[in-house]
């Protein structure tokens, strides 16, 4: 055998390996990464001293922040935040996308200017809103919802405008009356192009809350933060920013979980 | 010119003047709806806020004073070069990264977990941390950038080179191709339209973190400026410089929309 057919030989056999025991080797790899993750983060923890603690005595600030510390107020502060910010986002960015789609005129004029602030970064918008409506929650809500609401908005506005003709004609030929033809016709077609943008708004509305949070008097979880980088506590930041990644992935995938729901009958069409 | 009068045209039939057609109502109603909202917005700002709050007047009339500042160009250097460098450098990572996830499950099952969660994760929420780590330093921006543009290159890199069509990789087999040409020369070239929107996203993202940055850890720059305006209760100046931050997004976007239609004339969203 030359060395070219072992090589050969060889790299069949890793091919053969790797489809044979796909199932094994794929949570082989998901263990194998965590473990290094955390093996790496605790020894470099250990070396590195106050900028950079180890994974362990992480989790305990995160325990003791969490009892009896500041984080569950914040995190309170930061969800009715959240969560009237995504409320708004969704009504107002359905409704305004529907409205700019069908009266024609109406989205002549104003599209323009939604693409416009769509691309600005809303975030450098934040003192003049603050000096036009204060600081208080009401200009929290509204710096988080300029932050989040446009792929709502936009979806939404899309999926009206792609409506076929032939789906309004069908329903006029059946005679269906404005409500029904929004109920079985509009609604329903558009949900998956809105279902995409509340999508991207569920982790754009965490950015637009830390945003204003950050940056109108700090308040909520950013405050705790920032707190953290002002005493120069890495464990407290690394806590904070630990909890935020996680509440992170699991927000994003409620989104997911939901779209997939809403789309069960358009999967093939959606890709 | 004969078109003017709109009945004269050379084939005798009814031809609308051509400022009848450029003057659509679609085209119209922009502009209207422009004048109306700066009007109302000038109007409620002149009789129910003090003087200070920004005018459409007044920021027109700020234009020269800010332009004519050397420190407006220092600070747009400042931001601008850091964003473009950043977004270059996470770019490359993003792209290599990418690529051998798209291409070997392994290296994707292997890191996804800390792609996606960090891919997720509102990357603002770690300006904290990387100004602790790195100081309260223009450093800490280009990081930050870096990090920006890098996530949304590896994640749609990876997207575009996993789902190459099996045909391109027959015919690149059937040439003999080795791994690196199907790497570099089939999947990459077949994922570029997902990676272009992936440098967008990393634009849009790395504006928004670099201000953050800025004002978090007092680096001069636009978004530095822009606070810093406003607090000295110089709003027109303040939105000047928003205004040009706006313009400058708004042509990266142009651009990126431009270069895809460009490298991937095929390729529609």
């Amino acid at each position: 055998m030359t060395t070219a057919e072992r090589t050969d030989t060889f790299w069949r056999r890793v091919r053969q390996f790797r489809s044979a025991r796909a199932g094994w080797i794929r949570v082989a790899c998901y263990a194998s990464s965590i473990v290094l993750l955390l093996g790496v983060w605790q020894a470099l923890g250990r070396s590195f001293g106050v900028l950079f603690v180890p994974f362990t005595t992480t989790m305990s600030q995160l325990w003791e922040m969490l009892h009896g510390g500041p984080l569950l107020p914040a995190l309170g502060v930061s969800a009715k935040l959240y969560g009237v910010t995504l409320a708004i986002d969704i009504v107002v960015g359905v409704a305004v996308g529907l409205v700019l789609a069908r009266m024609k005129l109406i989205g002549a004029a104003l599209e323009p200017y939604v693409y416009v602030l769509y691309a600005t970064p809303t975030i450098a918008l934040v003192p003049f809103i603050s000096v036009m409506f204060g600081f208080e929650f009401w200009s929290r809500v509204l710096v988080a919802v300029v932050i989040s609401i446009f792929p709502i908005l936009l979806g939404t506005l899309e999926g009206a405008r792609s409506l076929p003709r032939q789906h309004l004609d069908v329903a006029a030929i059946f005679g269906s009356n404005e409500r029904q033809l929004w109920r079985d016709v509009i609604l329903p077609y558009v949900t998956p192009y809105a279902m995409t943008g509340i999508k991207q708004s569920i982790a754009l509305a965490m950015v637009g809350t830390l945003v204003a949070e950050f940056f109108l008097n700090p308040d909520g979880v950013a405050a705790v933060l920032l707190q953290g980088t002002t005493i120069i506590d890495s464990a407290w930041v690394l806590a904070v920013t630990v909890l935020v990644a996680a509440l992170a992935v699991v927000l994003v995938g409620i989104g997911e979980l939901i779209e997939r729901y809403l789309v069960r009958w358009r999967r093939t069409a959606v890709g | 010119m004969a078109a003017h009068g709109g009945r004269v045209g050379p084939s005798g039939a009814r031809q609308a003047g051509w400022w009848k057609r450029a003057l659509t109502p679609e085209r119209i109603a922009p502009v209207v709806a422009a004048a109306f909202l700066l009007a109302v917005w000038e109007i409620y700002v002149r009789t129910q806020l003090p003087s200070f709050v920004a005018t459409p007047s007044g920021i027109v009339m700020a234009i020269p004073a800010t332009l004519a500042a050397p420190s407006f160009w220092f600070d747009a250097g400042e931001s601008l070069g850091s964003i473009v460098m950043g977004v270059a450098i996470g770019t490359v990572a993003g792209i290599l990264v990418g690529v051998a996830m798209g291409r070997v499950r392994e290296i994707d099952w292997f890191l996804s977990t800390y792609i996606r969660a960090l891919y997720a994760l509102p990357l603002i929420a770690l300006v904290p941390l990387v100004i602790l780590w790195v100081g309260y330093q223009p450093e800490a921006r280009l990081t930050i950038v870096v990090i920006s543009a890098f996530l949304p290159v590896a994640v749609t890199t990876a997207d575009g080179t996993r789902a190459i069509p099996k045909d391109y990789l027959d015919v690149g087999r059937m040439f003999g191709a080795k791994t690196h040409h199907v790497w570099f020369g089939i999947a990459l070239p077949t994922a570029l339209p997902h990676i272009v929107a992936g440098i967008e996203l990393g634009f849009a993202r790395g504006i928004t973190n670099a201000i953050a940055v800025e004002v978090l850890a007092s680096v001069k720059g636009m978004g530095m400026s822009v606070f810093e305006k406003s607090g000295q209760l110089n709003e027109n100046a303040s939105l000047v410089y928003v205004l040009a931050l706006a313009i400058f997004a708004v042509t990266i976007r142009t651009l990126m929309i431009r270069s895809r239609r460009w490298i991937a004339p095929w390729y529609s969203r």
